[in-house]
């Protein structure tokens, strides 16, 4: 976005990943980029630690795509939100979207304990079975998606699992925003 | 009397942020059932599920995907009293409880009401029930505290995308009528206006823009008051006297003769 309120394509200054946009894949991919050779941004942050760990290209204990969102109902992670009732009762409990094949193929029923799990942590969530989640066909496979809101934790009239346990510390090229909205993780019947 | 004041909800443009159902609760001082603390219903994103005693708006969410996902959609629509220009709930009121306001709004006065639940079944579109603080049965009152005051109810003011919309019934379905052209003219051609005119019990004070059956949303296609089976209940009730009285004559008379036998039968005991 420039001073004349208007988002540029081609911007010769102050991106460190300019001048024009491109695909790269997300630091965690069930596939390899499909446009080029380079998988994920060459300046990307990431932080090194040891539980920080990713997983790699097209891991098999990782198969699934998962984006991390917020619900209308909850404020941010939750710590403000938790604590009203007439917010808590919309939205009271932690749950992980799955379409109705990969809940069939993994044994899950609608309502049934998920554990979520990741190269950095696992959460444990109900599964909310919709047809509204679809599979994406990349790279000759069939890739499941899972979606979960991320407004849960430890204190509240509600509680649940938190997600910042599942996610990975890297950050964008420019103002360091984290990768929530794509990676990827295992889902199985807890 | 001020003019008749009502809803009307496009459910096109509703987002299904519950933001009406909150603003309701929090501007009528309604408590959340079980202090907030209540499980995943499994059911979208619906939690709440139904309209009662403390919810008196409910968003409703329908998921209408087959196989093909790319066909389907996500319907939502916030549901609220219709305040039935013929109201069933009027009809029953045994204490007369419910007014007909001067916004021709139906208003349930908590402190008239004795909680006999008439009403609750009178309803066509099972908006009324008991408020277990009160013990009385509550519903929308079209926020007429406010109105009084010359705003508008909680629940449209805080929409953010005028979904539920507020004003004048016969602005609010000159609205509705236009809205649907401009969507048939635009391709949508499933869209329909529901309850804004007089076809739907004389009129609906909160009517809706829907692209679906009305039963696919829980609404009934061709709601009827109770005192539509007035004469054919009528004619039953005296039927079933005329055939059934006689057997209850007869049974009466029986325990008559009996108890008086039965005494009879003490008073010589006694003699002897």
């Amino acid at each position: 976005m420039k001073a004349d309120a208007v988002g540029w394509l081609f911007d010769p200054v102050g991106l460190l990943d300019g001048p024009l946009p491109t695909h790269y894949e997300p630091v965690e991919s069930p596939v390899h980029n499909q446009i080029y050779k380079q998988q994920t941004s060459p300046v990307l942050k990431y932080w090194k630690r040891d539980d920080n760990q990713l997983a790699a290209v097209g891991d098999l204990r990782y198969p699934h795509v998962i984006t991390t969102y917020r619900l209308t109902e909850h404020y941010l992670a939750g710590a403000m939100s938790r604590w009203n009732p007439w917010l808590t009762e919309l939205q009271p409990e932690l749950f992980i979207e799955i379409r109705p094949e990969l809940a069939q193929e993994k044994g899950l029923q609608n309502l049934d304990w998920v554990r979520i799990s990741t190269p950095r942590g696992q959460v444990k969530a109900k599964a909310l079975v919709t047809r509204r989640l679809r599979p994406f066909k990349v790279g000759g496979k069939l890739v499941h998606h899972v979606g979960m809101p991320w407004h849960w934790g430890y204190q509240g009239l509600v509680i649940g699992d938190a997600l910042n346990e599942l996610t990975s510390l890297v950050g964008d090229s420019n103002v360091s925003i984290h990768e929530g909205k794509a990676f990827v993780c295992n889902v199985e019947k807890a | 009397m001020a003019e008749p004041m009502g809803f009307y909800a496009d459910t096109m443009v509703c987002i299904g942020c519950k933001a009406c159902e909150v603003a309701c609760m929090e501007w009528n001082r309604l408590p959340a059932a079980n202090g907030g603390v209540r499980q995943l219903s499994g059911d979208s994103y619906d939690n709440t599920q139904h309209l009662d005693g403390i919810h008196w708006r409910h968003v409703k969410f329908i998921e209408r995907f087959r196989e093909a996902p790319a066909v389907g959609r996500w319907l939502m629509m916030s549901d609220v009293c219709k305040h039935c220009v013929q109201a069933g709930c009027l009809e029953v009121c045994p204490t007369d409880a419910i007014i007909r306001t001067e916004f021709d709004s139906a208003v349930i006065q908590s402190d008239v009401c004795n909680g006999c639940r008439d009403r609750i079944g009178a309803c066509p579109f099972g908006v009324i029930d008991i408020n277990p603080a009160s013990n009385t049965a509550q519903k929308c009152t079209l926020c007429y505290d406010r109105l009084q005051a010359g705003l508008e109810p909680a629940c449209s003011k805080a929409c953010p995308v005028s979904s539920i919309q507020f004003g004048t019934i016969r602005e609010l379905q000159q609205r509705a009528k236009r809205r649907v052209q401009h969507l048939h003219a635009q391709g949508e051609k499933r869209t329909y206006p529901y309850g804004a005119d007089d076809r739907v019990l004389g009129g609906l004070n909160s009517s809706y823009l829907l692209v679906d059956q009305p039963a696919i949303y829980g609404l009934p296609r061709d709601p009827k008051l109770q005192s539509c089976n007035l004469f054919l209940s009528s004619i039953l009730s005296t039927l079933g006297a005329v055939v059934f009285g006689p057997f209850r004559l007869m049974s009466l008379r029986k325990r008559r003769m009996d108890e008086i036998a039965e005494r009879r039968q003490e008073l010589e005991e006694n003699h002897v």
